[in-house]
Formats: structure tokens, sequence, C-alpha cells
């Protein structure tokens, strides 16, 4: 129980109790039961019957099977060669083409590998100069909405009877140009934030031929708060990068910025290359104060409990300790807070604050508090003086600023809208993909205000809940199928090219608003909005950039690269505007009730790609949920409202009662509630529907605190459950927390910077002390792996638990979706996973994530019981799994320690969704090398063997011998912080070795003996241990 | 004692029933084994293509239109525009060439037979072969001599394990050729 778990945390002890249940916690008695009868589990007759298309696929299948019986059996099939052959085609081998991803407002660069014409696989472009070669899981897994069967393949229109009837391009925009010439008033058109200076001349394009047109940007969360305070601190607009790598104490409040505020992908890199155990000295301490836990929260040296309305008081008692310690001459008198006061109202550990105060004075300038949108104005103004103070300025990059083309719109703009729209006034919407129907709060009343609208019109590439309120509907292009460039940083442009020619009857979204403005003279063409592209890079961009190069020769460089660097050169000059500081409260505000937080999901974003399979299935950081969003509450928390995991509890912020069903978060602040965005989509495809509970219910068109942060919400249980499924349960073997299992086998080894400064070699002095090792299993062999040997090493230090890998691994390994209910049953197919282990107190967890994938063991157990030698041993120390060899006995996968071998139960192409997976336009996503695997085959991680190959065969084509660096996995290319390393063992000078045969370096359960060719490099806690 | 039915059944006419069948299964074995391997498999194609004319007569060398073969895993079978090379000239008046031209003009690809097929989980690569200074023949018979092009080899992964375990005596025109690898991860994954 609680009870018997020690509450001491702050410094953490090298063997900490591990423990991983999330059930445990509660001491469910029925949760042991199923635990113990999970073989049970797994034998649940899962035929649901036979549906129609089932039944259909049958009799087809016998009719199939009858003719071929009878046909020539000798006959191979056809080759179909091309009839004129594309140049840069060579079949077999990838080609690669530089784009930028819009998915969000980062606008990151990727490197798209299409075969044989069809795109397969989304990197990042090495060329781009923010994303550097990464992409987040979200852009990784936007292959998929590509070849989504759900996709509209058609424009629409809506009859009278409000059903949607196919129509084609001409006609519907026919219909819709006699409504916009009529001109009876305003004209609306809703989108996202514009990043492309193109797209932005095509709309302002528009509004001068329609010069009623008003256009109305949103994004469901956005830095708008922080900006403004910025701009009111330093009166400019230029909003500068931080520096997170050369920081030496980072501070974050109720930021994550690890996770969704800000661009990840390059805040992840920043931060990793901070906590490099080859530059020990310079290893940076990172403190989180935030309500539940988040991504940055799990990364933690420190983490403190702060309710978010409670920051600006942390703030200013950290400044008025800092001024007590450190006169800082502020401007402003902070007497009023203090942070013992602090401290002993929020239950948080004096010395904890003392550390943090201590960095703060020791490391100025070098440190930086970093604020979280969510956060009101007034705290973000706080902690840039705190910056300001600190000297902590200098950690701004003053070269680099954030541009945005289109300033977002406020939710007063909105009212404003909907207000308009209920009088009559606008006459057309055009909802230029977007769907604020399910974006904007629920109060605004923008769905009903709809139906006032003459004409509503929606461009999306598929059905969403603002579609279905339509006259008529645009289907538009994938990304991959459009053009488009970006501007979002100083300093350089990225270029967005079609990579495969629309799917289907679709036109991108530019080209449809370019034809309304060009209605008269023009008719559509695929070119049109290429041909403006190059028309405003030629007058507008082209000649700002000073190249010699001649245009068309440039453009196509550009297009090649992806990147365009200009030698734009902005010093900006940071001066703190200090009469500001009048405005600040200078005294601390009460808070009692719940609080309840909407956040960006990790996997879903704003619920866009709600329809995407790999990203429903990925499990969420903290509590390794899929396929839902849920309630995160702490354990308090839930015994306060009575209620358990999965238990629905019903939420008031001030607009009426919405239910959400529970999960207790280890490390949640008490009161205080948080859901993810992104779920609860009523208008979609098959895959994301019935998926989670949407947030748009809380949200308020006039928030009070900050859009996503309600405080004074009204809590009470509610009747009635509903099942979250975790993954963190699956493969549990602990009955209680205390014992203590995974530090002392060897999963998981910690230890703290210092310790590692005093003595490089003190984890593997500890782990030689009288650990049990098993016997060998082949003594014997002790000449083999001459040649090459392959091994991966996984720099814990560095891996921040993003799961960006585990999309990467999906996309290149061909791996099935499965679904919620076989989720469930422990079936997943991921060949890669993120372990996440709690350890310390409930109430203080410490958190460390560990990637989990095939060991490539030396003495691979689950070869020698393979009954069949389906699994067996290559001589560059892979352990290989032949699927067309494999009779699926199991039971490799039983005597695996990792437990990283996945069985195909099902054909799950055909058993998820009634063969969504098996749809003909679904078949273009497979990597054609790497086979697709069926029903009763084990698989696993293959340390991508068709990479490895390619590797081989260009060796032997140049005659040379093989390099172990030239090959990347997929999960190690996708790294955004490089924690993993991939190469040969035997190449003893290369970088990959020094990893291999780290000092921190230590192999999972070890005293299993099985040789793994993985190697894990110990995280470091920087913690004061042995100072304090 | 007397021997009864049963005994005549189960002594006699059970073991040859038992003989005649194992007998026959062997015999249809052995003797469809080429057939079920494919060999001489020699299917009509869609045009009256002759390797023999080409690649023996007219000596046009196997990667003019094989272009892959020395880069990637597949050889290739060459675009309707690589014939067109030559055929937009040579013996355009030919009805196999008006055929072709057709085929070019119609922007349609030419329904080839497919002739040699390893499954689809195997990842057979030619460029690795070539490479090593393999020649066609080896696997695909003497070509140059076939008018109309069949399968002369067996494509089991026997036949592929027989070479790749003993290279030397099965491609004797090449010097110091290792062995291929024997890991089942070279073919499948």
């Amino acid at each position: 129980m609680v009870e018997n778990i020690d509450n001491k945390n702050m410094e953490l002890e090298r063997d900490p109790n591990y423990w991983q249940g999330f059930f445990s916690i509660q001491k469910d008695p029925e949760f042991d039961k199923a635990k113990r009868n999970e073989e049970k589990k797994i034998s649940d007759n899962d035929n649901s019957g036979l549906s129609r298309r089932k039944f259909l696929a049958l009799v087809g299948a016998s009719a199939a099977l009858a003719g071929v019986g009878c046909a020539d059996y000798r006959d191979k099939g056809e080759i179909m060669p091309y009839n004129k052959m594309p140049e840069e085609i060579s079949l077999g081998n990838p080609t690669f083409y530089a784009s930028t991803c819009n998915l969000c407002s980062n606008s990151c660069g990727i490197l798209v590998r299409t075969r044989e014409g069809r795109p397969i696989k989304i990197d990042g472009n090495p060329e781009h100069t923010v994303s550097k070669g990464k992409i987040c899981a979200r852009g990784q897994a936007s292959i998929l909405d590509l070849y989504d069967p759900d996709r509209l393949q058609n424009p629409l229109r809506k009859t009278k009877e409000g059903k949607f009837i196919k129509t084609t391009w001409d006609s519907a925009n026919k219909e819709f140009f006699k409504v916009l010439e009529s001109a009876q008033g305003q004209i609306a058109v809703i989108t996202h934030q514009i990043n492309s200076p193109t797209t932005k001349k095509l709309l302002d394009d528009f509004k001068k031929k329609y010069p009623t047109t008003k256009i109305y940007t949103y994004e469901l969360f956005n830095d708008s708060i922080r900006n403004k305070a910025w701009k009111k601190c330093y009166g400019t607009d230029f909003y500068p990068i931080i520096k997170w790598n050369e920081a030496k104490v980072i501070v974050s409040l109720e930021a994550d910025f690890l996770g969704n505020d800000g661009n990840k992908i390059e805040n992840a890199r920043l931060f990793a290359e901070g906590r490099d155990v080859e530059n020990i000295k310079n290893f940076s301490r990172l403190y989180v104060a935030e309500a539940n836990m988040s991504l940055t929260g799990i990364n933690a040296d420190y983490r403190l409990k702060v309710k978010p309305e409670l920051q600006y008081e942390f703030v200013m008692s950290l400044l008025n300790e800092l001024n007590r310690r450190d006169n800082l001459e502020l401007p402003i008198s902070v007497s009023n807070f203090s942070l013992k006061t602090f401290a002993k109202n929020n239950n948080i550990k004096e010395d904890l604050l003392k550390h943090l105060i201590n960095d703060l004075i020791t490391y100025k300038g070098k440190s930086i508090v970093f604020a979280g949108r969510s956060l009101p104005e007034e705290t973000q103004i706080a902690v840039n003086l705190l910056n300001e103070v600190l000297g902590n300025n200098n950690l701004y990059n003053s070269s680099e600023s954030f541009i945005s083309n289109s300033e977002l719109n406020s939710l007063d703009d909105f009212n404003k809208l909907v207000s308009e729209m209920n009088s009559g006034n606008i006459f057309a919407v055009i909802h230029f993909d977007s769907n604020p129907v399910y974006h904007l709060p629920e109060n605004m009343g923008y769905k009903n205000a709809l139906k006032k609208v003459g004409t509503v019109v929606t461009l999306t590439e598929s059905a969403n809940e603002t579609s279905v309120k339509s006259n008529l509907v645009f289907a538009i292009n994938h990304q991959l199928e459009s053009w488009g460039d970006a501007k979002t940083r100083t300093g350089f442009y990225s270029l967005q090219q079609p990579v495969i020619s629309p799917l289907f009857n679709t036109r991108q979204k530019e080209a449809v608003l370019l034809n309304w403005i060009k209605v008269e003279n023009e008719n559509y063409t695929e070119k049109m909005y290429h041909s403006y592209l190059m028309d405003n890079w030629k007058t507008n961009i082209y000649p700002s950039l000073n190249s010699k190069i001649e245009f068309t020769r440039f453009w196509y460089g550009a297009l090649n690269d992806g990147v365009v660097t200009t030698n734009e050169k902005e010093k900006a000059k940071f001066s703190f505007d200090k009469k500001l500081l009048n405005s600040l409260s200078t005294s601390p505000k009460k808070s009692d009730g719940y609080t309840v937080i909407v956040k960006e999901s990790y996997v879903l974003g704003d619920g866009r790609q709600a329809n995407n399979g790999w990203l429903q299935e990925l499990p969420n950081p903290m509590i390794q949920s899929v396929w839902d969003n849920y309630a995160s509450i702490s354990i308090e928390t839930a015994k306060n409202l009575s209620v358990k995991n999965n238990d629905k509890i019903s939420i008031d912020t001030g607009n009426g009662k919405k239910e959400y069903p529970i999960f207790i978060q280890p490390g949640a602040t008490n009161n205080t509630i948080t859901i993810d965005s992104g779920y609860g989509r009523t208008t979609i495809g098959k895959v994301g529907e019935g998926t989670g509970f949407s947030i748009s219910g809380l949200m308020s068109n006039q928030p009070k605190f900050t859009p996503w942060i309600f405080t004074d919400a009204k809590v009470s249980k509610a009747n009635g459950t509903y099942t979250i499924v975790t993954d963190q349960e699956a493969h549990l073997f602990e009955k209680t927390p205390s014992e203590n299992i995974f530090a002392q086998r060897g999963i998981l080894v910690e230890g703290t910077v210092n310790e590692y400064k005093k003595y490089p070699y003190f984890l593997k002095e500890e782990k030689g002390k009288g650990n049990h090792k098993s016997p060998e299993i082949y003594p014997e062999q002790k000449e083999l792996y001459n040649g090459v040997k392959w091994g991966m090493a996984i720099d814990l230090n560095k891996c921040i638990g993003c799961s960006e890998c585990i999309v990467a691994c999906n996309a290149e390994n061909n791996v099935p979706i499965v679904g919620k209910e076989q989720m469930e049953k422990d079936r997943r197919m991921q060949w890669l996973r993120i372990d996440k282990y709690y350890s310390g107190s409930y109430d203080e967890p410490i958190v460390s994530s560990q990637p989990m994938l095939c060991q490539q063991c030396d003495d691979a157990p689950c070869e020698n019981v393979c009954p069949v030698a389906a699994t067996t041993h290559t001589s560059d120390g892979l352990n290989q799994m032949v699927y067309n060899r494999c009779v699926g006995t199991r039971y490799c996968a039983n005597n695996c320690p990792y437990k990283v071998r996945r069985f195909n139960y099902f054909d799950f192409r055909d058993h998820f969704k009634d063969g969504y997976q098996k749809e003909e336009v679904f078949d273009l996503v497979y990597n054609p090398e790497v086979s697709v695997r069926s029903r009763g085959v084990m698989e696993k991680c293959t340390f991508c063997i068709q990479r490895i190959m390619e590797e081989k065969a260009s060796a032997i084509r140049e005659n040379r011998g093989i390099i172990g660096s030239n090959v990347k996995t997929a999960c190690q290319e996708s790294c955004p912080t490089n924690a993993i390393k991939f190469g040969d063992i035997n190449a003893k000078d290369s970088v990959f070795a020094k990893y291999r045969n780290h000092k921190l370096g230590y192999y999972a359960l070890e005293g299993v003996n099985t040789k793994p060719n993985v190697t894990y490099i110990a995280k470091l806690r920087n913690t004061h241990t042995e100072e304090s | 004692m007397k021997k009864s039915f049963l005994d005549y059944v189960l002594r006699v006419r059970l073991p040859i029933t038992l003989f005649v069948l194992v007998a026959a299964f062997a015999v249809t074995y052995y003797v469809s084994r080429a057939e079920r391997d494919g060999l001489g498999y020699t299917p009509n194609q869609p045009i009256n293509y002759s390797h023999k004319l080409h690649a023996g007569q007219m000596n046009i060398d196997c990667q003019y239109c094989h272009i892959g073969v020395e880069k990637t895993r597949h050889a290739m079978v060459p675009a309707v525009s690589t014939c067109m090379n030559c055929h937009t000239i040579a013996r355009a008046d030919k009805p196999e060439i008006i055929k072709l031209k057709k085929y070019y003009d119609d922007g349609i690809a030419i329904p080839w037979k497919r002739i040699h097929r390893v499954p689809d989980f195997v990842y057979f690569n030619h460029s690795v072969h070539v490479s090593q200074g393999i020649d066609c023949i080896s696997c695909h018979g003497d070509i140059r001599n076939m008018d109309k092009v069949g399968q002369m080899k067996s494509f089991t992964m026997s036949s592929c394990l027989d070479c790749h375990r003993d290279a030397h005596n099965n491609v004797p025109y090449v010097k110091n050729l290792k062995n291929g690898p024997e890991n089942c991860w070279t073919c499948h994954r």
C-alpha cells in the first residue's frame, strides 16, 4: 500500500524501488486475478461473427480458387515494364525528394523516400536549418494519411435532404462562383496559421478580388500569450529561439518544451546536446515545475508539483528570495511573496528550493527559466523579468527569430464573427483546410451560427465535423501531392513539392482558391498553382536573395535542396521595459478547487490526424495509453472523488457537465485534471471513430484564466466506466512495488553525474560485485564473429522517451495496426517500445524511459527452443527470424527475457476494422523491401536488415569491405536527440565502438548472460547527491 | 489355424496397396519434378521477340536492355521506349514491329509473360551476383541461342544453395569466387 513506500525521493539512490503498474497502486484484486490469468485472456474467443464483407470475401475466394484450379498452373503472371522509362527512377532503388511538412506551424523540412513513384517513408531533411534531418511522429505518420482509404475522393454537394452526393469539380466550382459573384455581404475565410508566403499572397489576392473577404486564423494551441508578453516586455516581435544547449540550469514552468511547446524536434536536439556524457562538465540540470506529468517532467532532475495558477506566486517568490540573497535591484516590490510560505503551502521540500536558488545564483547568465505557453501573461512577464535580472538573456538566440506570416485572431475576433454570422451579415464561409466546429470552444456556438450563413464550403482532405455542416465540400490534396513554400524563421525559406500526382479526384487547396480568383480568364490546370508559386518567387523572393544564378536554375536547385538560405542578418537587442512591471500584482492569489488543464496531445496534436492508426496506437509517453484520452489525476484526488481507474467523472468548467474516464497519474498535483486534445472526433473515418473524448466542451469562448487552463471547475464522480488501454501493464511481473526487481536484475542501471565525475567506472565496479550470472549456453563458440558484427547503443541520457522511433519503425517495417481490443490483450505489434519505469513514491515519482527492442543476443534464448529452426543466428551477429519458416509455436516469445517478439494472432490487415488495411490504396504504403507478415507468424526487430543488406550489396558492387557507419536503422534516423547509435562492433576505432565499450555501458538483464548486442548507456541524474 | 479373410487383407492386400501407392507417389514426384520447378516453361509472348537474333546474332549486350542488372536488385525488363531506340527506323514495316509501335504510341505497357520467378518472400539481388562476374547463362541458360525464352534452370531454394555452398564447381569460369552466404536473412526478411 501507499504507506509502506518511503517518501524520500530527494536524492536518487542507486537502487530505487521501481514499479510499473498503475492498477497495482489501487490494489485492485480484480486486476491481480486478471494478471494471473493472462493466458485465459489470450484464449478469448475472437470470432465476432462473420460480417457481410468477410462472407463476400469468402465466396469470392472460393470462386477464385475454383477458377485457379482450372487455369494454367504454370502461369507466373506478367511483367509490366514502363512504356517510357522516367529518367530519375531506377527500379529497386529509392528516390528521395526534399519537401516541407505543413501539418503544424513548425513547417519542418522533410525528405520523402519514394519507390517506383510512390512515397513510402517520410524522414527529416538533413539540409533543413531547423529540423536537421529529424521529423516528429505526426510528420512521419502523415504518409499514412496520404493512403487513407477514408479520404475524400471527389468534391461533394449537399442535397436538400442533407445527404452528400458526388459532384464534379466544374459544377461545384460553378455553383460556388455564382455565390461569390452575388456578393451579398461578407465572406469569411477560416484557416489555420499560414506559414507559406505564397499562400499569404494568394489570400491577399483573394481579398482583392472579393473585397468583402475577411481572413480568420486560428490554432487550437498557440504561443500568442507568450509572444504578447514578450512584445510588451521588449517592444519587439522578434521572438528569439532559446539556446537550450548552452544552459547549465533549465527551469521549466508548466512548459513541455520537449513534448509539445514550441518546436519539439529542435528543442529536444538542443536539450540533449547539453546532456552529453562525453562532455560531463557541461551537463545541464533540469528543474520542472508542473501540474501533471509531462514528457519534460519525465526527464527532470528535480520535479516540483505546482498548480498552474500558482506559478506566478512561485516566480515572484523566487525573485524575492534571490533578491534577499543577492540584491537584484528589482524594479517592483516582491516582499509579499515568500518562498518559505509557498513551499509550505504546496508541500514542496525546502531543500529542493534551496538547490534551485543556489543554482540560479551560481549559474547566472547560464540558466534559463521558461514559462509554458498556457500560462497567463502576468506569469510570462514575471518570468521574463526573472531571466532579465539573472542576466539569462544571453541564452536567447539574438540572430534567429520565429516568423509568422499570419497573425492569429483572438477568441474575441471569433466571437464577433459568430455574432455577425448569426445576424446574417456573412453570406459565405470558406473553411480553408480547417475544422473550427471541432476546434473552437463549444459554447461559442459556431456550429449553429453556420446555419445562418448562405453558403458554407469546406476544403478538406477527409470528412470532418465542419464539412458535414457545409453545402459544398472540396476534396483537397495531401501535403505530398501539393506545391508550396514556408517561412518560419530568420535566415531561410523551405520549399514544398509534390512527390506523387493526386491519387484521387482532388485539387490542391491553394489551386481551388486561385481558380476562384481567375475564374473568368483561366480554366483550372494542374500546373496552375505551381506557376503561381514560381511567379511569386520570381518577382518577390528571388530578387531579395541576390542570387547570381539565373532563376530557372536557381528554382530547380532550390527544389532539390528543399531549403533556400537567405542572408538576412538580424542582431536583435533586447531592452526590458521596466515600466510595465507596475501592472503586475504584488500579492499572491489564493487557489483552491479543481483546475482543469487541456493539453495538446503528444500523439494526435489538435486532432486533425485522428484517423491515423499509427498515431492512435502510439503509446502516450506518460502512462502508455493508446487509442483514447482520459482525465489524468493524482491518487489523492482520486481518493477524494472516490474513483478508480476507468471510472468516469464529470467536469464542469462553466459550460455544463462533460464526462471523462479517469486514469491515475503518479506525480500529478492534487486537484488538477489534465486532458489531452485531439480525441472525440464525431465525423471521421473508420480508424478514429469512437476514440476518446472531445475537449471543446471544456473550452470557453471567454476564458477567465487562459484559454487552456480553467480554475475553479466543478468535478464530481459520474456513473459508468470506460476502459483505457495502457501498455504499461503488459508483461508486468512485479507483485508489490517493493520487490525492487528492475534494478536488482539490471534492467535499469542509473547513477548520478557527481558519481560519474568522481569515478567514471563506478557502475562497472558495482556490477562486478557478486551479481549472479547464468552459465553460457554455448561455451565452446569462441571464434565467431570475426567480420562485421552489428550492434546498437542507446544513450539513456539522451533518450527523452518521445516515441518518434516507434513510428519510424512502423513505417519502415510494415508493422500493422491492431486496434484497441487487441492492444488490450497485449497483442501489440510494434517492434520497438519505450518502457517507462516509475520509482520513488507515488506522489513524487522519478521516471525512467528505456527503448526496448530485440537485443540480438549472441546466446539468444529464443533460438534453441524453436522446433523448426525459424530463428537462428547469422555470422554477423544477428538473431534472424524467417517468416516463411515459422509455424507459430510461440516458444521463442515465451523464452525471450526481453519480451520483444510479436506474434500475428491474426492477419491484422484483414482483422482490424474489417480489412481497413487491405483496401487497395492502403497497399501503396508498404515498404517493398520488407515482407508483409501474415497470420500465425512470429516477428521482431531485425536491426533493419533490409538496410544492412543494402550496404552489403553496395559493398560487393564497389568491391570494398562493409562499413558499419553506412547503415542507419530507421529508429536511429528518426531519433531527434541522436540517442541511438548503430554500427560495427568489430570496427574498433569507429564512433560506435566508443559507445559500445562505454564506461557507463551495460546490457539489460546482464545476469541472464544472453550477451546482447544492444548496449545501454546508463542514465545519469544531475542531482545534488554529493553535496547535500 | 484357418486363415481368415482378414488375414489375407492384412498380409497381402494392404502391403500391396501401400506399395503401389508409395511407388506411384515416388515415381510421380520424381518424374514431375522438372515440371513442378517450372523447367521448360516457354510461354508465348505478346510480341515474338527473339533473344537469339538480338543477343546472339547481332551480339547486343544484355545490359543494353537490362540496365538495372549491375546497379539494383532487378535486372529490369526494358521499357517500350528502349525498343523504339532502334525500331523507330529499323524494320518498321514488319508485323511484330507494327505491334510494338502500337503499344508505344498508345502509351501502354507490354504485358510480357513472366518466366523466371522467385516467391515474394525472397529478395534476390541481381547486382551482387553480376558484379562478381557471374554470367547470366549460369542461371538463365543460353539465352543467346533461344528464339523463344524458356526456363532452363530450377529456381528453388536448393538450387540457390547448391551454388552458394559450392561456388567453385558451379561457376568455374570465375576465379577465386568465394562461396555465397547461407544466412536466412541473405534472401528472406
